[in-house]
């Protein structure tokens, strides 16, 4: 079960035991028996609830607030259908929730601060404290005939009520000695964890312990009124025990808090991100620090670049006004970095305190933004790769139209009129001349789509070819030697790409193209001494080619700064 | 019959000049983009267009849709290297315009097209 169920198992026990307390008050004054203790009682419970909660919206009290949810309700139904006059089922629950009070008290106190019963001696005696419950409730559950007792509640049997009698008076005292005994055993076990606590902790569990005292010398002095048949000042008990509702959350409550600010904002970050997801650390962050706009950027070195836990690239260098940030980790080598109101720079302690409690959540989380950073990356580039082959298929389109079919065109339209007409030789050497283009046109295109001298002789032959063929002086460096197909494929259009924006951009007077194996690996660089400048926009040519590296897994880093040339470099991997 | 001629290709206006001659019509001018031709039209007042469909500034298309709308407007023949089947049936062609690939372009389908209705 999570935290989360706890807490709402928390606040669905809060709200029956604020409907049953309604009904209680209702039926009291339908009854004509409200006094003036019933205003005091409907505030004591509706009090107690709001503790109930307040303990349950603490990070990590999820358990300690059900166990006082369930003390609560089991007191509202204990206390509920005493004078109910003719409700058997009512009149089971009080016995059942009679019987238990006591056991869900002990709980209660003992299973304090954690919700948790951990000592061997404290579930013992819890248990046994349920045990005896249920066998002093047991009887009447069984035996108990209206008009048996007269100084008892309910007026009708229980639901279990098996017709026959059975003198439990002896019961009945026997689980009076047994809850003193267990009783005796409760307040030694408290005091001696009180003792044993250290001087710090002592502070913390103070509250409960003069509760739990304040209830004792409640039982001892309603024992010692009801002993002695005094009248006056068992009113006045009455009204106490009500307080007892009130007291003991209370107690737990300013216990728990006494621990937080101990603790201080830090422990409870602690605590929440031992609890959280990954992509909820910077909310816990936020809630720690007490800004809610505060962003967690995570830094991805293998990018370098920042992202939020989503995976999105975060852009921390443009901060607007009045915002601050605060990087994690070593200098030069970041974690993650806050982005936050630049208020709570002047708490530097407290927030480089809480980068480093949430060191370890924040590597999961980054390895986690990490990954969903390379999703996106996947997602974007293959629909780049789509929509780069979109565009050349039409491109193809148009070099076709636009070339060889307008050439092979006028070629018909020429042949048209040299048929009809007289061998005109104008018309003759232009429909030759149409022809011719047409063939070099097909030829170019035919070499973009897949260069014949590639396939057929290796990348060293084809780079030389497309040296030769560009308006600047090419040099190429390389042994002449075979790779993988979609290799070569692969570096050739890098080649191909950076040669043509040479030409086209650099204003370069020449160019080095040199590559080879290194480390299983096809390593091209493509170098030239023109003005630089150079970067991959998105939809550029720059860009298409950096996706096609990396969808053969590989590399593209340019390196271009203005008026010192541009080298492009790519890593092919050739595992052969 | 005086016609336009409207191509962005020198030598495809060149080779229909020859063609609509021998077809015994007169190329009293040619125009290389959508402006210059509406220019022209306006200029020259020509019984025709031969007009190719795919200019560098605008659609021919556009320009029959201009020219639709004068009055005594002359006749359009559009013409494209793209085939019939490239437009499809469905395809709404400017009022008053017929349509001739350049593929199809003979003397016999120019005097079709372009003879008086």
């Amino acid at each position: 079960m999570t935290a989360r169920t706890f807490r709402l198992a928390a606040y669905g026990l809060a709200a029956l035991t604020l409907g049953l307390w309604m009904v209680d008050i209702v039926r009291q004054l339908q009854l004509g028996v409200a006094d003036f203790a019933l205003s005091f009682y409907a505030v004591a419970g509706v009090a107690a609830v709001v503790v109930a909660v307040a303990v349950a919206r603490q990070a990590g009290r999820e358990r300690m607030a059900v166990l006082i949810a369930v003390w609560l309700v089991i007191s509202v139904l204990d206390d509920l259908p005493v004078d109910w006059p003719v409700s058997r089922t009512a009149a089971t629950v009080w016995m059942l929730a009679h019987g238990l009070a006591p056991a869900a008290y002990g709980l209660m106190v003992l299973a304090y601060p954690s919700g948790r019963l951990r000592a061997p001696g404290a579930r013992l005696l819890v248990a046994l404290a349920a045990f005896v419950g249920l066998v002093w409730m047991g009887a009447p559950l069984l035996f108990f005939r209206p008009g048996s007792c007269s100084a008892c509640a309910p007026r009708v049997s229980s639901l279990f009520y098996t017709g026959r009698t059975f003198d439990y008076l002896a019961v009945g005292q026997a689980s009076w000695t047994a809850f003193i005994v267990i009783g005796v055993f409760f307040v030694a076990l408290l005091v001696r964890r009180l003792r044993a606590a250290p001087r710090g902790a002592r502070v913390t569990l103070l509250p409960l312990g003069l509760a739990v005292f304040f209830t004792a010398a409640e039982f001892v002095a309603q024992r010692v009124v009801w002993l002695g048949g005094w009248q006056s000042p068992g009113t006045a008990l009455d009204w106490i025990d009500r307080l007892n509702a009130l007291v003991l959350p209370l107690a737990i409550f300013v216990g728990l808090a006494a621990i937080r600010r101990r603790r201080g904002p830090l422990g409870d970050l602690v605590v929440e991100l031992d609890q959280a997801h990954p992509g909820e650390v910077g909310r816990a962050l936020a809630r720690t620090l007490g800004d809610p706009t505060l962003q967690l950027a995570l830094w991805l070195p293998e990018r370098g670049a920042f992202v939020d836990e989503a995976g999105v690239p975060v852009d921390t260098s443009a901060i607007p006004e009045g915002r601050a940030v605060t990087t994690i980790g070593p200098r030069g080598d970041p974690l993650a970095a806050l982005v936050h109101d630049e208020r709570l720079l002047g708490q530097r302690s407290l927030l480089e305190a809480a980068g480093s409690a949430a060191r370890l959540a924040l590597e999961n989380t980054r390895l986690q933004a990490e990954l969903l950073a390379q999703l996106a990356e996947l997602r974007a580039s293959r629909a780049r790769i789509v929509g780069a082959a979109d565009a050349e298929r039409r491109r193809l389109e148009r070099d076709l139209h636009d070339g060889a079919q307008q050439r092979l065109l006028a070629l018909g339209l020429a042949l048209q009129l040299l048929r009809d007409g007289n061998g005109d030789p104008e018309l003759l050497a232009q429909a030759e001349a149409e022809l011719q283009t047409a063939l070099r046109e097909l030829r170019d295109l035919a070499r973009g789509i897949h260069p014949t001298i590639l396939s057929e002789q290796g990348l060293g032959p084809a780079v030389r070819s497309l040296g030769d063929r560009a308006p600047v002086p090419v040099q190429v460096e390389a042994v002449d030697e075979r790779y993988p197909a979609s290799v070569e494929t692969t570096a050739y259009f890098v080649i191909a790409e950076a040669l043509a924006n040479i030409s086209k951009h650099s204003q370069a007077r020449s160019a080095v193209v040199s590559f080879g194996r290194q480390n299983g690996k096809l390593v091209v660089d493509v170098a030239d001494d023109g003005r630089g400048g150079a970067v991959a926009r998105p939809g550029g040519g720059l860009q298409g080619l950096s996706d096609r590296v990396a969808a053969a897994g590989g590399t593209l880093t340019i390196a271009s700064d203005s008026d010192a040339g541009t080298v492009l470099h790519a890593e092919v991997p050739c595992d052969s | 019959m005086r016609v336009l001629v409207v191509d962005d290709s020198p030598s495809f206006r060149g080779l229909a000049k020859q063609l609509l001659a021998r077809a015994g019509f007169a190329v009293v001018g040619e125009a290389v983009d959508a402006g210059t031709a509406l220019r022209e039209t306006e200029r020259l007042r020509p019984d025709a267009l031969l007009l190719d469909i795919v200019l560098p500034d605008r659609s021919g298309l556009d320009v029959a849709q201009e020219l639709a709308r004068w009055r005594n407007r002359p006749r359009v023949v559009l013409t494209s290297s793209r085939g019939r089947s490239d437009f499809g049936d469905s395809f709404e062609w400017p009022p008053g315009c017929s349509f001739l690939p350049k593929h199809e372009l003979t003397v016999a389908r120019l005097r079709d097209a372009l003879r008086p209705q």
